[in-house]
């Protein structure tokens, strides 16, 4: 982290549709330079405080500065000072790959001389120069969210919102993309990653929060979150395939209470991952299936939680 | 302070793209409606009446500045809304909301006046009694972005492609009828003539009409589209202030 100071502050945010509130009362602080991970399940608010954040949605409550600016009063300056790579392609399917990104690059205020310099730019880090004059219509999900990502960065932000953002990409993109955002934390972007994954938030974030319901219910560092439920995790499967999970502080511990451990039950002994505390907090988990299958890339020994 | 014109271009440019890569296409449709026009009144009704041809024409324009400007810019925002998400990126763009509802009605302007200027074309070739004024061209571009402004509007609130076609059935359809395009609005009944005078196309006829054939422009019509103009633009400032900042 660059420095202490605060990037994005949000205090006491709502957000209803109808009956149904989406964002409860959270409130956030993310500093400068920080790589933070929200994390938490399909419909937990993760992209209505996104869009609130990024100017997109009004809050019913609560307030927004970004940057010490308010995002409501001040809004053509926040949004200069974010990118935002959404979770769903927001192209014009109708223009070439180059037109959207002139476009992009247009609309963030950038020259044409320059919109042209950073095209190539970006078009030659997300490998896109062999598709420049296509529709993105003709495009697959992959390439398209590889343009997103373009248009999304080529002005530089301050701060850049990523909404789940690698759903969807194959190992070599995902691996392009964390890549990336890596290298653009590095050189001072504030980075606010939604995800449900809990490997990306766990290998990229320096802080994690998690939502819950519209809430916030934890946050801290990966470690600082899995030390407050236990270093380990002891699994038990008892023969009628039921599951039992317990915490503890180190690997001998662990290994004591698995002599508790009914004798005809299967035991395994583990580090503890965010999708534990997510459990241990909510008493459910945050998917099914935490890494999808088709990701080869993803390590399996945490799968089995 | 901010450069309008500058953002607006920047708004327009993805809608530009779009309308160069589709330009035949956009100005078959924007001329069929208008030439079916021209041929059923002037021709099948009126057996090709010099005067009423001269008369008729300066309304088909506004039929056609009406019908482009409108739906040019109210599919076009529908679909990027609903169906690309794209509007989102242009909301998120830190360009400022006049520059954006703007920057939404070149499209819809450029595709009328290109419409309407054809059609003026061919009228001068039909019948000696037309003439392409500046005030012609003025009226023809305020025309345009009046009902671009109302296209922006619509695109803005409506939920669904139904809903914008039940829009152009109850609002367009109508006036492109009654507003004096095809016929002289003080024929109508007094009640009917208040009303159709009520409406934005009755005046834009008559200031093209007036243009067109060289007879002395009524301001008050001037202002009046003007007036619409503006209450337009306020309606789309006022639904992306509440809906998106």
């Amino acid at each position: 982290m660059a420095d202490e100071e605060s990037m994005i502050r949000a205090e006491g945010l709502v957000k209803r549709f109808g009956d149904l509130v989406a964002v409860d009362g959270l409130s956030l602080d993310v500093r400068k330079g920080e790589l933070y991970g929200f994390l938490g399940p399909n419909g937990a608010g993760k992209t209505t405080t996104v869009r609130m954040l990024t100017t997109m949605e009004i809050p019913d409550e609560g307030s927004i500065a970004i940057d010490g600016l308010d995002a409501r009063a001040r809004v053509v300056e926040v949004r200069r000072l974010i990118g935002v790579i959404q979770q769903h392609n927001s192209l014009d399917k109708d223009l070439t790959v180059r037109e959207n990104l002139l476009h992009h690059a247009l609309m963030q205020n950038l020259s044409f001389k320059e919109a042209k310099k950073r095209i190539e730019e970006f078009a030659g880090i997300m490998e896109l120069q062999d598709r420049m004059e296509t529709k993105v219509d003709k495009l697959s999900g992959g390439w398209k969210k590889k343009v997103s990502i373009a248009c999304s960065i080529m002005h530089r932000p301050e701060i850049l919102f990523m909404d789940e953002p690698t759903t969807g990409l194959d190992t070599q993109s995902r691996n392009l993309l964390w890549k990336l955002i890596r290298g653009l934390n590095k050189d001072g972007t504030t980075v606010f990653l939604t995800t449900h994954y809990i490997f990306e938030a766990e290998s990229l974030c320096d802080r994690v929060g998690i939502i819950n319901k519209g809430r916030l219910i934890a946050e801290g560092t990966p470690e600082e979150l899995k030390r407050r439920v236990g270093a380990f995790a002891l699994v038990s499967v008892g023969p009628d395939g039921e599951e039992s999970v317990s915490y503890h502080p180190d690997s001998a511990s662990a290994r004591a209470a698995s002599a508790d451990v009914p004798p005809d039950s299967s035991i395994s002994i583990r580090p503890t991952n965010l999708e534990d505390v997510f459990l241990e907090l909510t008493g459910r988990r945050i998917r099914c299936t935490i890494f999808p299958p088709r990701c080869s890339g993803w390590p399996t020994a945490t799968s089995a939680t | 302070m901010y450069n309008l014109p500058s953002e607006v271009f920047r708004v327009a440019y993805g809608d530009l793209c779009y309308m160069r890569h589709n330009l035949v296409q956009t100005l078959v449709s924007t001329l069929i409606g208008p030439l079916l026009y021209l041929l059923a009144f002037g021709y099948g009704m009126r057996s090709g009446d010099q005067d009423y041809i001269a008369y008729v024409i300066p309304g088909i324009i506004a039929i056609s500045s009406m019908n482009a400007g409108f739906s040019s810019s109210s599919q076009k925002i529908l679909i990027q809304r609903l169906f690309h998400s794209s509007f989102d990126e242009l909301i998120l763009c830190p360009m400022h909301t006049p520059s954006v509802i703007l920057g939404k009605c070149v499209m819809g302007g450029l595709r009328g006046l290109a419409g309407g200027l054809i059609i003026l074309g061919l009228g001068m070739l039909l019948t000696p009694g037309l003439s392409l004024t500046p005030w012609l061209v003025l009226a023809m571009l305020l025309s345009c972005l009046m009902f671009s402004l109302l296209g922006v509007a619509a695109g803005l609130t409506a939920n669904s492609s139904p809903t914008l076609m039940m829009i152009n059935s109850i609002v367009i359809l109508p006036m492109s009828f009654m507003c004096g395009t095809l016929f002289d609005v003080d024929s109508l009944p007094d009640f009917a003539a208040y009303i159709v005078w009520a409406l934005p196309l009755s005046h834009s006829t008559a200031v093209m009409r007036a243009s067109a054939l060289c007879d002395p422009v009524d301001p008050t019509s001037v202002a009046v589209i003007l007036v619409y103009a503006t209450a337009f633009y306020c309606i789309c400032h006022l639904i992306i202030k509440k809906k998106l900042y």
